[in-house]
């Protein structure tokens, strides 16, 4: 009897990757330029090529169990040096996506948050909820100036989000646990705990990001991941804060963590609008973008917008706008947190620990001599 | 011939810096007693020219001596139309490019030069044409694409065509396909097979004559007066042709020997053409229980590109495959298919077509290595692969396994079919025990080749083409496409090589040419291809021969055949006029009327050689005028110096080298020789094919003259050489010379 198993391709996988980003996988013919082309393929397991082919058979437990698919941070070099058009760039961001969706906890909302023809339905949920609060929760007292506590009460909306935290953080959990086994499953045997640190600084520094051909977006997106954090360590506060009685928002401007919060926002919407900007503006379309890419983006995008709208029109104490504005922004940051575990969000938290699980990375040679030089030519962006 | 000598040389392009040419003009005015001798600074201008041409008309001169440039150069300035016996010294590229000006040396070997071209006018005779009255017909031998094609081109180019196609109908293995590949442009969808046309333009073609369920019983004669005999089902027929078209194409490869794919395992294991079959006889189902194909896997190369098989590519089974692909998703939409492939070759355009059948989701390929092929228990095949791009070994089950096979051609080992013949005559007459025993082993092996006779040509050295590698009855496929080893014999398509349907009618269209050309060439009594356009023909004294037989057998045209006695009996129109069987006779009773073993050794004898005390070297070396003789002429022109002290004798073809010019090199006291010919081998470049291997063989006799004279062997060096190596050539040439220096002088100096 043959020794290996019988291989059968999943032919439905193959089409979802296809209708999601990866129409072209299926032009590849294995000349692996990509895997030369790319500056963070490692020399010892090199990447896209095999995935590719991988894709193209539909050998999805292959897929799923490759950190590799992590690894590539999506900067399109592949894209622009492929023969055949085959876009391998375009086709792991597909597969990121299918990741996404089967690691998903539930599983349904995996596939809720790919598909476009469920948006309706994923802004109705939280647009019903704010409306629901707004009509009918107890008012708060009348203050002197008007604040947002005054249509939206604060113990009500901690309650909502706290609820909702603690069910993002459990996704996530969960999510993550079968992304490890899968990986483990794939023969990634790095250790994660010991991993983590190193993966986390690499990421707080975009160390990988400088390296790849990603250069002309790694601002956009450092600025955007230190922003997000910012706001998230404010929101944390400002939330345990409330709810433990020392803090009262709205907190004067001249307030620390506002001073903090404030910043943060500024560096995640100059962030999020270089993202923005690139994606709009890449004249030789060297990343694919795709509804789930635009979604992420401009859910991001648009908490922050109607943040710092909010605040401004709650300095200009302007009722008519004021309250509507606030109202789309906590649509938004509610679909922001909640969508987390199934849209692009989800990939902070599985490149992390798929870094880790990949175990420590040597640049090829030639890529960390260009960086030796560029860090001591004191240059960020060279070109090349 | 009453000869009335001119010499005329030009002091042109350097040569006139180089060398003396008053000196030179004293050789041959004081040595040979010219009686017209010119020195012009421009010989090739028209004015230079036309003094040469004023002396031919005043009728001062009939044996011109033009020391100017190479003879490769300046060819229809210097052509006289055969007004005059005319011989070229070359000054430029061989002497005045390549060695120091104004050097005793350089002079020395300028007017050796001279004198060795002025003997060799001297003895060479005016040829006279062969006078037969040729047939312009042409023979086709085979009615699929390339024979109808072939037949076509050469009609259409005003000729008679009779076409004969053993099946009873014309259109060969393209008519019997379904589809067609794309080979036109947009190379992207299937194409049905325009045969349908062909086959009528050709059967209704007013010049063309059309013979199916034929075979050629007979073919006796030579180019221009082939006398074939027709055997058809109403009997047999004969026809004068003038050349010959073999396009009888492929079969497919044995698949009975590819047991470790699976073939014989299972009815539902197929090859591509049991499956283009199927398609053509209407769908695609499995053999062994007619239930449609869910999933199929093609084996590429099954048999190809493998040293156990046929190591060669047959260049169409990729495509084929991906027509076949196409075939089973026409049927059915959701079939999966496999492709385990080498390399998939799509080359050109054609690789539109691989991206097109690749982009359907459900068609998989892989690079990989198929080592078992089994039944399951459910009836399907499974296959298991290793080496594959997914970096794993894997198995698939599939429905249908098809074995792309390769191409073997359609072609008749004539050399085999003869020394069989030769074989079954000693086992039947054998002197003593082992020799029939020997015979019968023999008799044996060769076996198979009994009955695959597909030309009949009643030639001494067997009755089909002789082949190459692989079968290929063809003569050097970079070279001298077309040419075969039989003159007036041409093969084109995938007898020739393997090849797919538009290359085998571009090859249809290229072999007509020159099964044309041949004709016309034969009509003013010349030859073809190499030394096309040359008059001469060899003669033999038959007075002198001693039926030893080495001209028959060594002829690589196979010119030459035999009486009863073994008596050569020339065949000029099937002779390339090589020289090769001037070479052979040990008797020396082969020449022609300008080359001869007499004209050479003279030559040799024109040659000054210095005394001893002068300290002065000669080498002799002689030198292919094919690649050999360019090459030096390269080195000319690249201004490469090499020693002064060689003299080079061109010759038609190495294989023409008569062992006695060594012989009579050596006593005249040269001190070394050096042959310079063609590779040979497998990948020869001989232009006649052994001519350079024969050399090197006859070489080994002379080690026994060496012997005799008492003669270090090193003083004889034997190269092989390719056109493209005029960059080493002069270092070979220097090292020789300066080798045969520390030999020291030949000690027959002198004598």
């Amino acid at each position: 009897m043959s020794e290996a198993a019988v291989m059968q391709p999943d032919t439905q996988f193959i089409q979802r990757v296809m209708a999601s980003g990866g129409g072209d996988l299926k032009k590849c013919y294995q000349c692996a330029t990509c895997s030369v082309a790319c500056e963070l393929s490692p020399e010892e397991s090199p990447f896209p090529r095999r995935q590719m082919i991988r894709a193209q058979w539909g050998l999805k437990p292959q897929l799923m169990s490759d950190p590799a698919l992590w690894l590539c941070h999506n900067c399109g070099i592949c894209t622009t040096r492929c023969p055949r058009g085959a876009r391998p760039g375009d086709v792991l961001g597909a597969l990121r996506r299918e990741a996404i969706r089967q690691f998903a906890f539930p599983q349904f909302m995996g596939s809720l948050v790919a598909s476009p023809k469920a948006l309706p339905l994923l802004f109705a949920l939280p647009t019903l909820i704010f409306l629901a609060i707004a009509h009918w929760a107890p008012k708060g007292q009348v203050t002197p100036h008007l604040e947002f506590a005054n249509v939206f009460p604060i113990p009500i909306l901690e309650a909502l989000f706290f609820t909702v935290s603690g069910f993002v953080l459990l996704a996530f959990a969960v999510g993550l646990v079968r992304c490890i086994r899968t990986m483990r499953t794939g023969g990634a045997t790095g250790k994660i705990m010991q991993g983590l640190l190193p993966a986390l600084r690499q990421i707080m520094t975009h160390q990988r990001f400088w390296m790849c051909d990603a250069r002309n977006w790694s601002l956009g997106h450092l600025l955007t991941l230190w922003g997000f954090a910012g706001l998230a360590v404010v929101g944390t506060v400002a939330g345990i804060g409330t709810m433990a009685g020392f803090l009262h928002t709205p907190l004067p401007l001249t307030n620390g963590l506002k001073l903090f919060a404030n910043a943060s926002a500024v560096v995640i919407l100059c962030g999020g609008l270089i993202l923005l900007a690139t994606r709009m503006q890449d004249p030789v379309k060297r990343v694919g973008s795709t509804y789930f890419d635009w979604f992420f983006l401009a859910v991001l995008v648009g908490v922050v917008l109607t943040g710092i709208m909010a605040e401004l029109t709650r300095l200009e104490q302007a009722a008519a706008v004021m309250y509507p504005v606030y109202f789309v922004h906590l649509v938004l940051i509610f679909s922001l947190f909640l969508y987390a575990p199934y849209s692009k969000f989800a990939h902070l938290a599985y490149r992390t620990v798929a870094m880790a699980a990949a175990g420590p990375w040597t640049p090829k040679p030639q890529v960390a001599e260009r960086a030796r030089e560029s860090s001591a030519a004191g240059a960020v962006t060279t070109t090349h | 011939m009453d000869r009335k000598l001119g010499v005329y040389i030009c002091s042109g392009c350097g040569i006139g810096e180089s060398v003396d040419t008053a000196k030179l003009a004293n050789v041959a005015t004081r040595e040979f007693k010219a009686p017209v001798c010119r020195v012009h600074p421009f010989l090739c201008s028209s004015e230079g020219v036309e003094a040469i041409r004023q002396d031919i008309a005043a009728g001062a001169v009939n044996t011109l001596v033009i020391a100017a440039c190479s003879p490769r150069m300046k060819t229809e300035a210097f052509s006289f139309d055969h007004t005059a016996v005319s011989e070229r010294v070359n000054l430029r590229e061989q002497v005045a490019w390549c060695h120091k000006p104004q050097d005793e040396d350089t002079e020395m070997l300028a007017e050796d030069c001279l004198r060795v071209g002025i003997v060799k006018a001297q003895k060479t005779e005016l040829p006279e044409p062969l006078l037969e009255t040729i047939s312009r017909k042409l023979l086709v031998v085979g009615g699929g694409l390339t024979g109808i094609t072939a037949a076509l081109e050469g009609a259409e180019a005003g000729y008679e065509v009779v076409l004969v196609e053993k099946e009873p109908r014309l259109g060969g293995f393209v008519a019997t396909l379904r589809k067609r590949f794309p080979t036109a442009a947009p190379y992207n969808e299937l194409m049905t097979d325009g045969m349908a046309r062909r086959i009528e333009a050709v059967s209704y073609h007013p010049r063309i004559q059309v013979l199916t369920s034929a075979k050629v019983a007979r073919i006796e004669g030579q180019p221009g007066l082939f006398d074939v005999t027709l055997r058809t089902e109403s009997g047999e027929s004969r026809v004068r042709v003038g050349a010959i078209v073999l396009a009888t194409g492929w079969k497919p490869y044995d698949a009975t020997r590819l047991g470790h794919l699976g073939y014989g395992l299972s009815p539902d294991v197929i090859t591509n053409v049991d499956l283009e079959k199927m398609a053509a006889q209407g769908s695609i189902k499995r053999p062994s229980d007619g239930r449609p194909v869910e999933s199929v896997l093609f084996i590429q190369c099954a048999g190809s590109r493998d040293k156990e098989h046929l190591p060669y590519c047959s260049t169409v089974c990729c495509m084929a495959t991906l027509k076949h692909a196409t075939y089973i998703r026409e049927q059915n939409s959701s079939a999966q298919v496999y492709i385990i492939y080498k390399d998939m070759r799509t080359p050109g355009q054609y690789e539109r077509f691989y991206a097109t059948v690749q982009a359907h989701p459900l068609n998989f390929l892989t690079q990989g290595e198929v080592t078992n092929v089994e039944k399951t228990a459910a009836g399907k095949l499974a296959v298991t692969v290793k080496s594959t791009l997914l970096a794993e070994t894997i198995t698939l089950e599939v429905d249908l396994v098809v074995l792309a096979t390769g191409m073997v051609p359609n072609s008749a080992d004539g050399e085999a079919i003869r020394a069989l013949e030769d074989a079954e005559r000693a086992a039947a007459k054998g002197e003593s025990e082992t020799q029939r025993a020997e015979a019968a082993k023999k008799v044996e092996e060769l076996r198979k080749h009994k009955g695959t006779e597909i030309l009949n040509l009643t030639y001494r050295q067997g009755p089909d083409l002789p082949v190459l590698r692989h079968g290929f009855p063809d003569s050097h496929f970079v070279c001298f496409p077309y040419e075969t080893r039989r003159t007036g014999i041409y093969t084109a398509g995938a007898v020739r090589a393997p090849m797919d349907s538009r290359q085998a009618a571009e090859d249809a269209l290229g072999a007509a040419l020159k099964a044309i050309q041949c004709i016309e060439l034969a009509s003013q009594g010349r030859a073809v291809h190499p030394r096309a356009g040359d008059l001469s023909v060899p003669s033999f004294l038959l007075q002198r021969c001693t039926q030893c037989k080495r001209c028959t057998e060594e002829c690589p045209f196979g010119a030459l055949d035999e009486d009863a006695k073994g008596t050569p009996k020339p065949n000029p129109y099937r002779c390339r006029r090589c020289g090769i069987c001037m070479g052979a006779c040990p008797e020396r009773i082969v020449s022609f009327r300008n080359y001869s073993v007499d004209m050479i050794a003279s030559m040799i004898k024109a040659i000054e050689v210095p005394e001893e005390d002068e300290e002065k070297f000669r080498v002799l070396a002689f030198v292919c005028e094919n690649d050999a003789y360019p090459a030096l002429d390269i080195a000319g022109m690249k201004r490469r110096q090499y020693d002064a002290s060689v003299r080079i004798i061109p010759l038609r073809c190495l294989g023409s080298l008569n062992i006695v010019w060594i012989a009579d090199a050596l006593s005249r006291g040269i001190d070394g020789v050096m042959l310079i010919g063609c590779k040979y081998g497998d990948d020869y470049q001989c232009h006649f094919i052994r001519g350079s291997e024969l050399a090197q063989r006859r070489l080994e006799n002379v080690k026994e003259t060496l012997q005799r004279l008492q003669l270090e062997s090193e003083r004889l060096q034997f190269v092989q050489l390719s056109i493209n190596e005029s960059d080493t050539l002069p270092t070979q040439i220097d090292n020789f010379v300066n080798r045969v220096r520390e030999l020291g002088p030949n000690p027959y100096k002198g004598l």
